[in-house]
């Protein structure tokens, strides 16, 4: 579903171009569960927000879902990219103003989802991640475990094929952290949804298909189970 | 999707609230000024048009030519104008004539009833009118038939304000009342008509009309009845027919004024040019001098505009401003939206939403603002503006609409400029401030302020100007001077026996009788020449008729010559006095020079002489905005209009109430009145009062706000910058130097701001005070005052956040990064 061709980005630093991305090609097929590991400043965030068309490459070819990203323009890429991709953050990236039933609903009102509907669809979704008590809570008064699953919650409600998570368990406790993998295994198996995640935990990019390892913007290792 | 907005929107200002506060606040105070304002406008650019005949009613309008100098224009023309307009121009359906009572400031106006006291009152604002007038004009009778009303001689028509006072609830149709005017006579006059005062004003604010014929002004007006030079005292108004040019109708004039008056003019030695302006722009028109009721003053108005505007701006500013600094607290949202799938437009009009919802919210408070002020605004402003919510629906409507496009105005910049971060770069962290935004934001903050000096500028020149204009020296004694109008026959006749009673009691100083005093109109004034010079070259010249202590209670200071006085009699037939200024106009080398000269002056065929008695200095009989003029005074032994009486300092109650018996004494009939002549002279100022009044009001307004937004953006400087102070603290700092590192950035805007609003300043200010004549200059002590003032308030804005952030913890502030 996702074909990456030797992408690179680099920053004009004086006379030198400093890579982050360095010539890095990678295909994922729809229903894989990747995880991508390697030390800091190696690039794993850039390469993650590149396949999800929040950051753009300097160079090379982007394909997802049979559409070249790298000559779509804005607004087209924005519309594939609503249709398609769900994200979630470390730091979960609630709005604070906004209770967890709005939260979850905010990317359904972006994509014109009629207010019936929505109603029906979040339902569904506190229901499904048994947060349907705390709908009126507002993310400050909730655990950072409760954050991230309102925030997978989130990225989820539009059923997307991809989901992207960048370290979805860093600012979490191991108990919590494991079941947020729990959760993403039963997601890729059960629902079919590709996941491309980024991590530092071994023990986490092991729930993953395929293990991708950085450095200094290259792929140094693949390996798949 | 716009529940959505504006429920964030909602929640936003809520987590805010001292930010809400200060938009909403400065939204509110800002919009309130400019509906105040509006209606003020509003009111203004209304007067006549409740007349159903509006746009075809046309006032005939002259400009005097004398040597080829075009004077001003003035609505004043001869009486038989009207007539020969009708008989000569096919287009023109009907002509009016108005006259003021222009020689009393009040009529009296007495009615007998058959079973009860008499009922006798002071009335102002009377006019002779023809019968035509109320065919021309719509006004709204509760009584009797406009079209009639004052078709015969001897009839009056009243407001329904008068009527009520004569008649209370009686109808007063028909009622016989006795009217004595020092301009048309006494006589007894049938009501014909009551008119109700509407809410639209008009240019004439008659409170009653006499008709034309059955008092004096008849005879005279029929004397008249062929000269078309001179006596332009009335004002012609025509209706036109339907669909007439009136451009076109105004290029026949000057034809039309060959015809009649090129032989009379001649004689007279000057030239008239005739011109018609449009009922509705009489009002907003200053290029016509004394017009029935003074015009607006454009200045007036373009003042009151901008003032609202720019308060308005100001409060903008303030959201924008907060808007921006505050958006790193904003830039992770926008970059979850984003994420999410927000279009930069969709968050354009979030952002939007959210300052439509804040304006709204002031638009409710600014409405209750205005209607509390507007009483104190009416004060202010000397007019009477009402606002209802059931009438003026469509004025509330028309404030929305200003409140939604204020809301547009301040959101944009904010929107376009939240909504273009970057997500991913806002996701990472925390986002500095770009330094193109910074560089706004201290120029619109320059903007403020420069605003708010102007303002304060303004006020302080003309506090002094006004003051200037109090205390001056007017070349004579005003204070201390008791005014009596001698309204009737029979005050004029009692004026001796009262002069004579007065000037035994030990609290008086002198006594005068005189046609006119300073600070009041002065209307008769006369083409004057001396010998061996023709009428072309006359001066023209006020006349003042006086006895012959007028001058010396006044303290009028002789500078050649003598004064009038009992000794000299014959100064009765042919005596003038002149001040310094006719002297020299007429051409006399000093004003020893001009003693004992003959002057001329040509009136229809007669050649009137008057030998020069004495030269006065020169003082003011108008007030400062105009320059002295050639003045003379004429001696004259009875029929004064006025007695005026200078007091010594001292009780001048106790003095008012002798000089009340001694009045009933001689005139029993007539109701006795005074006025004091400092306050006479000042009422010429109270556009300038007023002026100033709004002016002070609004820029005390306009620091409040600036100020509140200036506090804002330190606080929110301090706050940003805590961990740098705790840093700065931890490494040694002191207080002192904590303040001045967070204050001193602030206080170069405001310098900067003094500086560019000086010279903006000092050029407005002057302009204003090229109206007066005799003004108080703009020295450098003004701006030193302001930047004072200036900055003392920047310094105690700033200061106090700078001083709270200084005295904070380091250890805290620290340990919270």
């Amino acid at each position: 579903m996702l074909s990456l061709q030797h992408i690179s980005k680099h920053y004009q630093v004086g006379g030198n171009k400093n890579f982050v991305i360095n010539d890095i090609s990678l295909d994922v097929d729809e229903g894989e569960f990747v995880s991508i590991m390697g030390p800091s400043g190696s690039g794993k965030s850039t390469l993650l927000n590149i396949i999800g068309m929040l950051d753009e490459p300097t160079d090379g070819y982007h394909y997802f879902v049979n559409e070249a990203v790298h000559q779509l323009k804005e607004r087209q890429r924005s519309a594939l990219y609503k249709q398609y991709i769900g994200f979630v953050f470390q730091a979960y990236h609630l709005i604070d103003e906004l209770t967890v039933y709005e939260n979850i609903e905010t990317p359904l009102i972006y994509q014109d989802v009629k207010g019936s509907e929505r109603k029906a669809m979040v339902a569904d979704m506190l229901d499904r991640f048994q947060i349907v008590g705390k709908k009126d809570l507002f993310p400050a008064q909730l655990s950072g475990g409760q954050q991230q699953l309102v925030g997978i919650a989130r990225a989820l409600i539009a059923k997307p094929k991809l989901l992207l998570a960048d370290e979805p368990t860093g600012n979490l406790n191991s108990k919590q952290g494991e079941e947020i993998m729990e959760l993403f295994r039963k997601l890729n198996k059960e629902d079919g949804v590709t996941i491309i995640q980024v991590t530092h935990s071994e023990k986490n990019a092991e729930y993953g298909t395929r293990i991708i390892n950085l450095l200094d913007g290259r792929v140094e290792s693949s390996k798949k189970f | 999707m716009i529940k959505n907005y504006f429920k964030i929107g909602w929640r936003n200002m809520m987590k805010n609230k001292f930010f809400s506060f200060i938009n909403i606040f400065g939204l509110s105070v800002g919009l309130a000024c400019c509906m105040l304002i509006a209606l003020y406008l509003n009111y203004e650019t209304s007067h006549d048009s409740q007349h159903k005949n509006a746009p075809n009613i046309y006032q005939v309008v002259t400009a005097f030519i004398q040597n080829g100098n075009k004077r001003m224009k003035m609505p004043n023309t001869p009486a038989p104008m009207a007539g020969a307009l009708k008989r000569e121009f096919p287009e023109v359906i009907e002509t009016a004539r108005l006259l003021k009572l222009f020689i009393e400031d009040k009529t009296i106006i007495q009615f007998n009833p058959a079973n009860g006291e008499r009922k006798s009152f002071l009335e102002e604002k009377g006019y002779l009118a023809d019968a035509s007038f109320f065919k021309i004009f719509t006004y709204n009778f509760a009584e009797g038939d406009a079209a009639n009303a004052l078709a015969n001689p001897r009839t009056i028509v009243i407001s329904q304000k008068l009527a009520d006072k004569l008649f209370g609830t009686q109808p007063a149709l028909n009622k016989v009342i006795h009217v004595n005017s020092n301009t048309n006579g006494e006589q007894d006059y049938t009501v014909t008509g009551v008119f109700k005062e509407g809410k639209t004003p008009s240019h004439v604010d008659a409170n009653f009309f006499l008709s034309v014929n059955g008092g004096n002004m008849e005879g005279f007006i029929k004397r008249q009845a062929n000269d078309f030079a001179s006596n332009n005292m009335f004002y012609t108004y025509l209706l036109l027919k339907p669909g007439t040019n009136a451009a076109k109708l105004q290029v026949k004039l000057p034809a039309f004024m060959d015809k009649y008056a090129s032989k009379d003019l001649k004689n007279m030695g000057f030239q008239k040019e005739q011109s018609l302006i449009s009922l509705r722009d009489i009002h907003l028109s200053s290029e016509v001098e004394s017009n029935v009721t003074p015009p607006a003053s454009k200045t007036y108005l373009y003042v009151l505009f901008s003032i609202a505007i720019f308060t308005l701006i100001i409060a903008c500013i303030n959201f924008m401003n907060l808007s921006t600094a505050r958006s790193s607290k904003r830039s992770s949202e926008v970059g979850v939206r984003k994420v999410l799938g927000a279009e930069k437009s969709t968050l354009i009009k979030q952002f939007l939403g959210e300052s439509i919802l804040m304006t709204l919210i002031a638009f409710i408070f600014a409405i209750v603002i205005t209607l509390i002020l507007l009483p104190l605004f009416n004060q202010l402003s000397g007019r009477v503006i009402t606002l209802s919510v059931s009438k003026d629906l469509m004025l509330f409507f028309e404030f929305l609409v200003m409140a939604l496009i204020t809301g547009v105005l301040a959101g944009s910049y904010p929107a376009f400029y939240l909504s273009s971060f970057n997500p991913v770069k806002v996701l990472k962290g925390k986002l500095t401030n770009s330094l193109a935004v910074v560089a706004v934001r201290k120029g619109l903050v320059v903007f403020q302020f420069i605003i708010s000096v102007v303002l304060i500028v303004a006020s302080v020149v003309i506090a002094r100007q006004m003051n200037y204009m109090r205390t001056a020296d007017l070349g004579f004694a005003k204070d201390q001077q008791i005014v009596v109008p001698l309204r009737t026959t029979a005050a004029k006749s009692a004026y001796a026996a009262l002069k004579a009673e007065l000037q035994e009691n030990s609290g008086v100083i002198s006594i005068g009788g005189s046609a006119y005093y300073p600070g009041i109109f002065n209307p008769s004034d006369n083409l004057i020449y001396k010998e061996g010079q023709t009428t072309a070259e006359g001066k023209r010249t006020r006349l003042n008729y006086v006895d012959d202590n007028f001058l010396q209670t006044l303290n009028i200071q002789p500078l050649a010559g003598r004064l009038f006085s009992p000794d000299f009699h014959s100064d009765t037939t042919n005596g003038i006095i002149i001040n310094e200024k006719a002297a020299k106009e007429f051409g006399f080398s000093s004003a020893k020079d001009a003693v004992n000269k003959k002057l001329f002056n040509k009136f229809q065929d007669n050649t009137n002489t008057f030998t020069i008695v004495g030269v006065v200095k020169d003082f003011h009989y108008e007030d400062l905005h105009l320059p002295v003029t050639p003045y003379g005074f004429m001696l004259n032994t009875a029929g004064f209009n006025y007695m005026v009486i200078h007091a010594k300092p001292g009780n001048i109650a106790s003095m008012l109430k002798t000089i009340e018996i001694s009045w009933k004494k001689y005139d029993q009939n007539d109701p006795f009145d005074y006025s004091f002549l400092d306050e006479d002279f000042d009422k010429n100022y109270q556009a300038d009062t007023r002026l100033a009044g709004i002016v002070g009001y609004f820029t005390v307004v306009a620091i409040l706000i600036s100020c509140l937004g200036l506090f804002g953006l330190a606080a929110f400087s301090a706050e940003q910058r805590t961990k740098e102070i705790g840093v700065r603290k931890v490494l040694g700092a002191s207080v002192k130097t904590i303040v001045s590192l967070l204050s001193v950035d602030f206080l170069k805007l405001i310098i900067a701001s003094i500086i560019i609003a000086s010279l903006l300043a000092w050029w407005l200010m002057n302009k204003w005070l090229q109206e007066f004549a005799y003004r108080k200059d703009i020295d450098w002590t003004i701006f030193a005052y302001t930047a004072t003032i200036a900055v003392f308030i920047g310094l105690i804005t700033i200061g106090s956040q700078a001083l709270k952030a200084a005295l904070a913890n380091p250890v805290k502030s620290l340990r919270s990064e």
